[in-house]
């Protein structure tokens, strides 16, 4: 069998890592991850049966979470050592002199870029093959067909959460600062990128760690507050005071969940589907188009999170000096991340919050 | 011990006692294990068992009469029942075969199986059922548990306080002698366990023989922990060929029992229901859990030893594909011991497979696949860096051998088309945890949109299993033949237009899901087109065997079996664009019989072509050729004993997917009890039984046949010769370093900088290098190398 090289040239398969010898040569962290993510799965699916939760299996979700974190932990203290020794150059063409790792980040966005095109795939579908539930509404003909809250009969059709969302500027509010934080949280990486990779020398080292740590940590902070801000317009929803003078009135902004606009909603009314005539509401099967926007808006959500946890990283090692002119270029492959997830937004936002 | 090598070795024995665990709930959840009311003493009141209940069951002959009807009289003595009481008892009767009917209200059925009493007979101590024995040849086992009750339910105590109840067990044999039948999942878990085993037991036998006297466990799981946490792509490499090897011999028991069940028409080795979940698990577990971890195997060992790069590009994210897979596959297998494993076929179809009717291990199998679908994410971004940046110094895109080509471009196929398989898995996977409604036609679902997604996918997914096996194929027959392969260029445009093209024909699994026609004559023509570039390379590959001279080694007649098999199976796929053919064969064993020509006569024989290639180079020991070519002549001979004949059964319209058959000859009965032969539906000629038999006893020693390849590389691994560095003369990087390979393949690293690495210069170069008129227009797009400019 080949390689007892390993053993003296890497012992430690926990990091951190001696960086002279090349990339890692033994590390715990995939197994470990992949046992993680194999639990999460296979619990999360014990807990959720449809509208059925299994409370007790809840804490196993948790393990399979808490495994995969400390198989995270484990190549992160391999990678904490990391100080640009080892950045492998491109030696063929069309990428010669390159930095490897940062083609190997644009094939993986590529890959991304199939999952978002997927996702939206899915949504042309449903979107442009189920009629729209404004479109039927405004017919009117439900009315005789029985659709209505009192025979409790549901017809399918189609309810983007952009007629929620887009009804008022309070509502669209969360979604709209979302945008702005995810811009400028594009912003700041780059001025993380900047001050990181700035020549020794032309700044203070302790001023590039200041520096480096403080856009690291706002850019963590603007995508924390991206997600926080999409629980709140998912499921708790805000309370807008009476400010006279401003001309602001009193609102409670109820949460999509709140509005019944739920994944599993079959039995969906929106507050304005009265008929003038007869008073009777109308009664939607919505879970498709409430199932899309939840889940393509949440697998985004999804990337948001995993900027986080890649942030806390960062930050953590930005914090201990951990980013010098030599592997700056990190921040750059991690910006090249954040951009896309920004980007995508960028196509998600219109196209689920306001059409 | 410092605390790292604690930690290590806690993490060894935790991994080891994890695979028991995995275990341990598959030994307990076989069917007769598992819990139900005729194990566990039904729903009886009282927790006492108490011999004074002395259950009764009268009216059983010894043997019983086929399907002759028994009355049979229930009953207890003992206990606290009472007559004085309104409540004295009840039962429960379960019976393995026939069926049980009630004969009165006291009495209520659960099934064919089991009866129960009722409410009106709790306050009875006898009651009457009757029996109608089975058809066939059974030992018929009967289980009742009777309740003997004091009556006191409707007190405030709880009603079952003193109730006592007991067990009675009876079996009928049945008219004739017969053997015990052999339970599926029996055989199943045992061959699974009995080859775990072994796989075990050759892994300790090896790590003896690399040092007999460090053989203790202070030396052990270090040994062990180098393995689980290697992230060198040879050793990578080395655990996806033995997680591949495993994978393959367990489809292949599953195959080996979904076969015994076809073996004559209306056998009943299988119920539908097993047989649904057997081809569901033969299917996922061949394509996803053996074919795909052994073309990575062979990837991870060979293409960066070809291309000269001293190890992947990303070799932590390398080792993070490979154990993706054994996880995934334990999630796949979920389920099917215990009776519930996923029943929808390798495609999944919905709306069914989000119904309720699926079996709950469905879940499993799409989040197993959730992780495959995540390995395969990165082992594509690994080799497409490592293909297109970590060349050698010189080496050109057209200077590549063409198995990194084959590498390269099945890995861009499967990473553009999985994405949409992944978002697919998670849709249905939400749809069946949490309620979404991607795919559920009472809410609007459309279960087209699967089939599009998967196979949007699937499409590509057949040529990345089958394009490395071309890259093989390439190597071996050059280097066989002893020349450079014929039409250089060509076979490379040939694999990149199989590429393209392999996105724009799935709509031919889809011409009976009522597309529209224009669609279905524009598939019908790119599916047409797929024959061009491969017919391209069956006439390369035939042209370098005319240059050359050939020298027939084991490798060498793989190759040259795989363009038989091959060829015939890419001709009987040409049946399938054409739409009246298609809708003809649609769903039948032809169609079996075409994907197995092109799976197991193209993907695995270019595999073990590749494996007979390459193994001296992998393990530094020579294989036996004798013993090769024994294993070629009857897995060969065999492999087409099993397929050739599906062609004729599906002619003849014998349905895929089906746990079983008639023959026109099989009686059949109307309402009056006259036979109605004629009126069978889908009843294949007299001739198919035979057939069926001539395929099971086929596959059984194709099966066997390809022991002879275990015990060849175990052999050889004990006591093979020594191999040199170039053991049959070829011409590519991988040759020029030693047998086995050093770690790091090639190179040393030292301050921050590669040394030594390889360049073309290096190599004897095998590959033409004239530059067409489309190859100058192709480098024009790409920035030259400052080499290739001064030349």
């Amino acid at each position: 069998m080949s390689g007892e090289h390993d053993e003296h040239h890497h012992p430690s398969a926990w990091g951190p890592h001696h960086w002279d010898h090349g990339a890692p040569h033994n590390s715990w962290a995939p197994l470990v991850m992949s046992i993680g993510f194999g639990i999460f799965l296979f619990m999360l699916a014990n807990a959720f049966n449809k509208d059925v939760v299994d409370a007790s299996y809840i804490p196993l979700v948790m393990v399979g979470l808490l495994v995969v974190l400390f198989g995270l932990i484990i190549w992160w203290r391999q990678d904490m050592s990391f100080d640009g020794t080892y950045e492998p150059m491109s030696t063929g063409t069309p990428f010669k002199n390159i930095q490897i790792r940062k083609v190997g980040m644009w094939v993986f966005l590529m890959s991304e870029m199939m999952v978002f095109t997927s996702l939206f795939s899915t949504y042309i579908r449903y979107r442009t093959g189920i009629e729209n539930c404004q479109t039927v509404f405004e017919r009117g003909d439900w009315v005789e067909q029985g659709y209505t809250l009192e025979t409790g009969e549901a017809l399918i059709c189609f309810e983007p959460a952009s007629h929620l969302i887009a009804s008022s500027w309070w509502h669209i509010a969360p979604g709209a600062i979302n945008t702005f934080a995810l811009i400028v949280s594009s912003f700041t990486i780059v001025q993380a990128l900047r001050y990181a990779s700035k020549p020794v020398g032309e700044i203070d080292e302790n001023r590039r760690k200041k520096l480096v740590t403080r856009y690291l940590g706002s850019t963590w902070l603007l995508a924390v507050i991206f997600l926080t801000l999409k629980m709140v317009e998912w499921f708790i929803g805000f309370y807008v005071p009476e400010i006279s003078f401003l001309g602001i009135h009193e609102h409670d902004i109820k949460s999509l969940v709140a509005e019944g606009y739920m994944i599993n909603a079959d039995h969906y009314h929106h507050h304005d589907w009265v008929d003038p005539v007869t008073g009777a509401t109308m009664l939607a099967d919505i879970s498709v188009g409430a199932s899309t926007f939840y889940v393509t808006t949440g697998t985004h959500g999804v990337h948001v999170f995993g900027g986080i946890v890649g942030l806390t990283y960062m930050t953590l090692k930005a914090s201990r000096g951990g980013y010098t002119p030599k592997n700056a270029v990190s921040i750059e492959y991690f910006g090249l991340y954040w951009h896309f997830v920004d980007l995508v937004w960028v196509i998600v936002f219109p196209f689920f919050y306001l059409y | 011990m410092n605390k790292e090598k604690i930690a290590s070795r806690t993490l060894v024995i935790f991994v080891v006692l994890l695979m028991g665990m995995v275990a341990v709930p598959s030994a307990t959840s076989l069917p007769t294990g598992v819990a139900g009311v005729k194990d566990s003493g039904c729903n009886c009141h009282g927790a006492v068992v108490s011999d004074s209940v002395v259950p009764i069951l009268e009216g059983l002959p010894e043997t019983y009469n086929y399907s002759e009807v028994y009355t049979l009289t229930i009953g207890f003595t003992g206990g606290p029942a009472d007559p004085s009481n309104i409540n004295q008892g009840g039962f429960n009767l379960w019976v393995s075969d026939g069926e049980i009917t009630p004969s009165d209200a006291a009495v209520q059925s659960w099934n064919p199986n089991e009866v129960s009493h009722t409410d009106a007979g709790n306050d009875q101590t006898t009651w009457l059922v009757d029996w109608i024995a089975p058809s066939n040849d059974r030992n018929v086992e009967f289980i009742l548990h009777v309740n003997s009750v004091n009556g006191n339910a409707g007190s405030p105590e709880g009603g079952t306080s003193g109730d006592e109840w007991n067990r009675l067990s009876i079996q009928v044999a049945s008219p004739t002698v017969i053997l015990e039948q052999a339970n599926p999942y029996t055989v199943l878990t045992t061959l699974i366990v009995v080859s775990f085993v072994l796989l075990l037991t050759v892994l300790i036998f090896i790590f003896y023989q690399n040092n007999p006297e460090s053989f203790d466990w202070e030396n052990f799981a270090p040994w062990v922990a180098g393995w689980l946490t290697t992230t060198d792509h040879k050793r990578v490499g080395t655990l996806y060929f033995l997680a591949g090897f495993f994978f393959l011999g367990i489809g292949g028991i599953m195959a080996i029992l979904i076969r015994i069940q076809l073996m004559e028409p209306g056998n009943d080795f299988l119920t539908q229901d097993q047989y649904n979940q057997f081809f569901t698990l033969h299917g996922t577990t061949m394509i996803f859990l053996a074919a795909m971890p052994l073309i990575n195997g062979a990837a991870n060992w060979m293409v960066p030893l070809q291309i000269g790069a001293p190890d992947l590009a990303f070799p932590r994210l390398n080792a993070m594909s490979f154990w993706l897979q054994p996880v995934g596959a334990i999630l796949i297998f979920t389920g099917v011991f215990s009776g519930t494993g996923a029943d929808t076929g390798w495609t999944g179809y919905a709306p069914y497979i989000v119904s309720e009717t699926a079996h709950s291990g469905t879940t499993m199998w799409v989040a197993g696949q959730i992780l495959l679908v995540a390995s395969s994410t990165l082992t594509g971004i690994n080799f497409l860096t490592t293909i297109a940046v970590m060349r050698a110094e010189g080496m050109g895109w057209m200077q590549m051998p063409l198995f990194t080509w084959s590498i390269l471009i099945a890995n861009l196929m499967l990473f553009l088309s999985i994405p949409a398989f992944g978002v697919g898995l998670i849709q249905v996977y939400l749809d069946r945890v949490i309620g979404t409604a991607f795919y559920d036609a009472a809410s609007g679902g459309d279960p087209l949109l699967w089939s599009h997604l998967f196979w949007y996918f699937g499409h590509p997914e057949v040529y990345v299993v089958i394009v490395p096996a071309f890259g093989i194929i390439s190597e071996v027959i050059a280097t066989s033949a002893r020349r450079s392969v014929f039409g250089y260029r060509s076979m490379v445009y040939a694999m990149a237009g199989i590429g393209v093209v392999s996105f724009i024909v799935y709509g031919h699994h889809m011409f009976t899901s009522g597309m529209d026609p224009t669609l279905r004559f524009v598939t019908m023509l790119t599916t047409m087109l797929v024959a061009v570039p491969t017919g391209i390379k069956i006439f390369n590959w035939l042209m370098t065997m005319n240059g050359g001279s050939l020298v027939y080694r084991t490798h060498t007649l793989w190759a040259l079996g795989f363009l038989v098999t091959f060829t015939l199976g890419g001709i009987s796929g040409m049946f399938f664009p054409s739409m009246a053919m298609d809708l003809h064969f649609h769903e039948s064993y032809f169609v079996v019989a075409h994907f197995h020509y092109v799976l197991v006569g193209g993907t695995v024989f270019g595999l073990f072509c590749g494996v007979y290639y390459w193994f001296p180079k992998m393990s530094g020991k020579m294989l036996d050729e004798r013993l090769g070519v024994l294993h070629f002549l009857t897995a060969f001979i065999t492999y087409n004993g099993v397929f050739w004949p599906m062609h004729r059964l599906g002619v003849w319209g014998m349905a895929r997917r089906h746990h079983t058959y008639f023959i026109s000859v099989d009686e059949v009965r109307g309402v009056d009890g006259e036979v109605i032969t004629e009126a069978v539906i889908g009843a294949l000629p007299p001739e198919a039984a035979g057939w069926n038999m001539f395929i099971t006893v086929s596959a059984i020693l194709f099966f066997f046949s390809n022991f002879l390849l275990i015990i060849n590389v175990i052999v050889s691994l004990i006591r093979g010769k020594d191999a040199p560095a170039d053991p049959w003369g070829g011409w590519s990087f991988e040759w020029m370093t030693e047998s086995p390979p050093p770690t790091p393949s090639f190179g040393r690293f030292e301050h921050g900088v590669w040394h030594d690495l390889p360049t073309l210069k290096d190599a004897n170069e095998h590959i033409a290098n004239e530059p067409s008129k489309l190859g100058e227009w192709f480098n024009r797009l790409m920035v030259a190398d400052k080499e290739e400019v001064e030349n």
